[in-house]
């Protein structure tokens, strides 16, 4: 069962990434000589907020497998790591649950400038707010990474 | 944008509220609640590691930065969460970040 969770967790999170990185990038200012034939061009051109519904209901779905996922992290891989003396592992994971809290927090706001019709004034705090969620995702989601290869990485 | 103003009362609260509890159970050592995942229940109070296995702080503190923040939100005049801009709705979560960031660089040395 806890496989199946793990599993989930990250095809959520490789989904949930995809669509907020989009989206940042889409939110970037746009150069007026910018050429949208370009590949950087094109993947920024997307309807971004279309994403949004998305990105909130994956944050949220990907929170509440970790938040399952946990205790067995707390029994199984945290005394391992604290036996290996991988201090830096345990740390990056903290910052982790610490950094999932406060995008969780962020979610109701991230909606709300993101909910249509778009105010122009409004452009930069969607902007901000986009890639302060983004940076959560990108580090939490490396992050796990990280620390389910960690037996192969630090043999 | 009007109609959900207050989101932003919540969304500026959560994070501040959420580090306010982490810290403070750093420091004295409490928590609302913990739970024993070898035991797999909750208790309000710490039972010693060797019986109960080590303890997940975490959901409380969740659980206590939801709290603070929605009794906030419900507090908190609509007019007053409409005249939050774009520094308090990006500058506090933005600064709680920065916090933990620095905050956790004990891991690493």
């Amino acid at each position: 069962m806890i496989q199946v969770l793990l599993i989930l967790h990250g095809l959520i999170a490789a989904a949930l990434i995809g669509a907020i990185t989009h989206q940042a990038f889409s939110v970037l200012r746009r150069q007026p000589s910018a050429s949208r034939t370009s590949f950087v061009g094109r993947y920024r051109a997307v309807n971004s907020p279309i994403f949004t519904n998305a990105v909130v209901l994956m944050f949220a779905a990907t929170f509440v497998l970790g938040g399952l996922l946990y205790p067995r992290y707390r029994i199984d891989v945290r005394p391992m790591l604290e036996d290996l003396q991988l201090r830096a592992a345990n740390g990056i994971f903290e910052s982790k649950e610490h950094f999932a809290a406060v995008g969780l927090g962020l979610l109701p706001v991230y909606w709300l400038y993101w909910r249509p019709p778009l105010a122009l004034e409004h452009a930069p705090t969607r902007r901000y707010l986009t890639w302060m969620l983004a940076f959560i995702v990108w580090w939490n989601f490396l992050t796990g990474e990280v620390l389910n290869n960690i037996k192969g990485l630090f043999p | 944008m009007n109609q959900y103003a207050r989101l932003k009362v919540f969304s500026s609260v959560y994070g501040v509220a959420y580090m306010g509890l982490f810290l403070y159970s750093e420091l004295y050592k409490v928590a609302l609640f913990r739970y024993y995942p070898v035991l797999g229940r909750f208790d309000r109070e710490a039972i010693p590691l060797e019986t109960a296995g080590p303890p997940i702080l975490w959901y409380s503190w969740l659980f206590g930065a939801a709290v603070i923040s929605l009794a906030l939100t419900a507090i908190v005049p609509r007019s007053w969460a409409e005249r939050l801009g774009r520094t308090w709705v990006c500058g506090i979560p933005a600064a709680v970040l920065l916090g933990i960031i620095v905050y956790e660089r004990r891991w690493f040395y």
